[in-house]
Formats: structure tokens, sequence, C-alpha cells
């Protein structure tokens, strides 16, 4: 049969994000796939060289526009590991809850564009509705819907408002009384089944030997989650489980995520039951004046999209000497993708590459 | 665990100073070709996990610091609310003159796109990388752009002319 060399991306259908795939194609078959980013390239390492250590605040949450809470949280991980700083108890359970709720929106907003992929277009209004009410919840805390800088190194920029906490408990409740209806509409819907099984399928030592993260290592039954390998914040205050899945596929993966809201949402009730009071501050130098001793340093945590990781250095300066995002899309979108895409059918490859939560400018940077 | 392996380490290798932190985090100064091997040595020991590879140009000392973060993967279930670290920052210094050194695709094949990234940004060679292409940038630059040496300003002011804002914010002082 002809082959043919196929541009998908970046203005295909099936392609959410600015990423494209160059595929080598015979019939419907990918003989090759390779994988082109850079479409979003903004070069924010470099340009956080130039700007304070607070200045790069309005940088570090644009990396990822799903998600920006997780890079808040990470770089100001970093800022107080460098400089000593020690976060009251309170903040850290602030910090919990904000991040949890944030991983609840975000995978809402990857359903919404899961299920818009492929054509469940009612999933996918409903994931944005629910995602709005988390949404407003932040614009009441924060004073900002999609990029809050409401983490800071030395803890959180202001308490929870009056009846804060009851709002959180109500917004969860309607979301969560609507889990069965995901379920008979998209979860366990036979047409969304049959797409998404045994799509795209890796088995345990594929993912470890190319450097998977997050839903894709957990849904090969590896209980793989910083969260609970490295606790920060106050994840190891409550009890809460690691959903897995066995069967590493498209459908596994959806399906780990879905568990993962669950999860957070019963993670968000014990931690709010738990919340001690206090500060939520320890006060920080004049940022204009703030100079961080000499070192380096990696930090991690879980976004909400696997291993999220920053290597810093500081030269003993008021800036960063430089500035190293590990983001987990990274290795899902140029090193699994290509392999997996090898002998798929052209019609999966945003099923596949949606199910691998890739985002594009995490990538780029 | 960490010290063990810092014994070991000690042993095979020369030209090798070993740091381990107040949390456990490792960190290891090794000389360029022994990079191979201690990368190998941590695999074997459950360092499976390449987290990142990433570059600092150290443009006083002239030379770029290249470095490897390792990390291992947890057993079936991993031992809850231990608060250490369990990473290894691997790092080795190279000329600034001649930038080479070996990739390590061969051991952790995740590296193929940072070692590409580092190419691209910093101008680094990696012997033995079958795949050096651009990945990121749309145009190619006289000096790698995450040099330090590579000046932003200037050079917007060279193709654009001006910098929008912050020109207007000078003349006027």
């Amino acid at each position: 049969m002809r082959k043919l060399e196929l541009y998908f991306g970046p203005q295909h259908l099936g392609m959410v994000g600015n990423f494209s795939i160059t595929l080598n194609v015979e019939g419907d078959r990918i003989i090759k796939a390779k994988a082109n980013p850079g479409y979003l390239h903004r070069g924010f390492e470099k340009l956080m060289e130039y700007r304070t250590w607070i200045q790069n605040f309005p940088l570090v949450c644009r990396i990822n526009v799903v998600e920006p809470d997780h890079m808040e949280m990470i770089y100001a991980m970093a800022v107080e590991k460098l400089a000593g700083i020690e976060v009251p108890e309170r903040a850290q359970y602030i910090r919990t809850i904000y991040l949890e709720l944030a991983r609840i929106a975000s995978h809402l907003f990857g359903l919404w564009a899961y299920a818009n992929m492929l054509g469940l277009d009612t999933v996918a209004q409903w994931a944005m509705y629910h995602r709005d009410l988390i949404l407003d919840l932040f614009e009441e805390l924060t004073g900002a819907r999609v990029y809050h800088i409401y983490i800071w190194p030395g803890g959180v920029r202001r308490d929870f408002p009056p009846g804060f906490k009851e709002k959180i408990i109500k917004t969860l409740h309607s979301i969560g009384s609507c889990v069965p209806d995901y379920n008979d509409i998209f979860f366990h819907n036979k047409l969304f089944y049959q797409r998404a099984a045994d799509i795209g399928k890796l088995n345990r030592e594929q993912v470890t030997a190319m450097g998977g993260v997050g839903q894709v290592m957990r849904a090969t039954g590896m209980k793989y989650d910083i969260r609970k390998i490295e606790p920060y914040g106050a994840y190891d205050k409550v009890e809460w489980n690691v959903p897995v899945r066995e069967n590493g596929d498209a459908y596994s993966r959806i399906m780990v995520v879905r568990d993962e809201m669950i999860e957070s949402v019963h993670m968000i009730f014990k931690l709010l039951d738990k919340m001690p009071g206090g500060k939520t501050y320890t006060r920080t130098p004049n940022p204009f004046k703030w100079n961080i001793p000499a070192g380096e340093t990696y930090v991690r945590c879980e976004s909400s999209r696997g291993e999220l990781g920053l290597y810093m250095v500081s030269d003993g300066k008021d800036k960063p000497y430089r500035v190293h995002f590990r983001t987990p899309s990274y290795s899902h979108g140029l090193t699994i993708l290509e392999k997996v895409l090898q002998n798929e059918s052209i019609a999966d490859v945003g099923n596949i590459m949606i199910s691998l939560y890739v985002v594009a400018p995490e990538i780029d940077r | 665990m960490n010290h063990s392996m810092k014994n070991q380490l000690l042993s095979l290798f020369t030209e090798i100073q070993i740091d381990i932190k107040k949390d456990n985090e490792m960190i290891i100064n090794a000389a360029k070709n022994a990079i191979i091997g201690i990368l190998s040595f941590c695999k074997s020991k459950g360092y499976e996990h390449l987290a990142l590879v990433s570059c600092v140009d150290w443009i006083e000392q002239k030379k770029f610091e290249l470095v490897y973060i390792l990390s291992p993967y947890p057993e079936q279930e991993p031992e809850f609310s231990k608060k250490e670290k369990t990473n290894i920052i691997l790092k080795t210094r190279i000329d600034r003159e001649q930038p080479e050194i070996v990739s390590v695709i061969n051991i952790f094949k995740n590296a193929e796109p940072y070692e590409r990234e580092i190419h691209e940004l910093f101008g680094i060679n990696f012997n033995g990388h079958p795949r050096l292409t651009p990945l990121f940038l749309e145009r190619t630059y006289k000096i790698p752009p995450f040099r330090k040496n590579f000046d932003t300003r200037e050079y917007v002011k060279k193709v654009f002319d001006e910098i929008p804002f912050i020109d207007k914010k000078e003349a006027s002082k």
C-alpha cells in the first residue's frame, strides 16, 4: 500500500493544544510518529534569570495553563528550601486543600478535552460547568480565576474568608452528586469503553524504561505517587489511597483519573476537619533586597499529570541563576507518545494523546 | 541505604566526590568520563528513574555543568510518611570551549529529548545521540540562547529595533 507522510496538528480537530505530530502512514496504520513541540516555547526559564525571586511568580504559573497552582507550589517549595523558610502548619493545610481543588479542576478540564475529542459533547459541557464551580471558589479565595499566585514563599497570601469552608463542602457535594451520572454517560458507557479499551497499551517495563509518571504509571498497577513517597504540605496528616488500575490502556488511565478525583474530594473533607488554627504566613525579607544563599536543590511534587520537579540554582544574588522544570508531559509527549502510536490507526491518535494527558505548554515552557 | 552506596561508589570510582545532605539527598560530583559507569551502577542499585537532565552555564569558571537527577521507583507498597529524600544529583563539569559529552540514552531512554533540548539551547554535543535535531526553536542563533552570554534584550534590540515599554521608560528618565 502507498506510504504517506501526514501532518497531524496543530490545527487538526483531533489535536488539543499547540502541538503537532508527523505521522508516516501506510493506509490507516501508523508506521512511525515524530512529535514536534515548540509552538508555545516562551523561554520562561531564561526570562526567570532576569527577574527577582518574587517577580517570577507570574511567569511560573503560566507554564502550564491548565494547572498553574502546582507550578506555584513547586517554585515556592524550591525558594523555601534554598532560603530555609519554615511554613506554618495552617498554611500547609490550606495549600494542600487548594492543590487538591486544583487537581479536581484540572482533571475536569482533562475530561472535557477527552470527551470533546471523542464527540461526547454532553459530558464535555458538564465537566466544564463543574470546573467553573471550582473556579468560583478560587475567585473568592484569591481574586483571580485561572492564574491565582496564591501560594507564596513562607505560606499563602491570605487566610480562608469567613464561611469558605462551608462553600467548599457545598460545591464538592454538588459535584460529587453527579458522579453516578458521569458513570452512566461516560465511564461505564459502552461507546466510550469500545473506543478506549486496549488502545495505547503500555506495560510496566515500558513505562519505567521511558520515564512515565502519574496516571500512565498508576494505570499499570504501580503505586508511584510523590504525595506518598516524599510527602509535602499536609499529605501525610490524613489517610488516603493511591488509586491504581492494572491494564495500562487508555481506559485504565481515564479510570485512574476518575478515582483520583473522588479520592481528592474525600481528602479535602478530612483535611477541613483536621485544620489547625494559627498563622498562615511566615514573614519573608523585602522582595527587592532578598538575596538567597548560594546552593542548588531539586524539589518535586505530584501535579495532576504526574511528577513535577524543579531544579534550581542560586548564586547568592537576588535572582535565580538557573531554573529547570521537569514537567510530566515531557516524557509522556516526546518519548512515550512516539512509541505508543506505532501500529495504531489514525483515528486513535488524539484519543491516545489525551489519555496520556499531554499538555503542550508544559513541554515547551 | 545511601551511606552504603556512598562507600561502594567511592571504592569503585576515582575522581568522585560525594556529599549527603541532611535530608538524605546525595550529591555526586564526578569527572566527565565516569558518568556512564556511575549511572549504570546507580541504575543497577534501583535508581531506575531518570527524572531530569539539566545544564548550568558557569561562565566565570568557563565550564558547563551537566546535571542528572535519579530516583528509585518504590516497591509495590512504598514506605509511606517517610520525610527523607531519595534523590541522587549527579553533576559533571565540561569545558566551555569544547562542549562535548557522551550521550546516556543507551542507559536511560528518556534522556533523548532532554539531550536534544540541551544541544539546542546550550550548544553541547552529545556523542552517540542519533537525533540532535532542533526541538523548540524556530531559527538558529549565533550563540545558543540559554548560554549566559546571550543577552535577550540586546538580541531584541538588534532584531526588532526597539524594546517596547522599556526603551520609552529609559528615554523619559
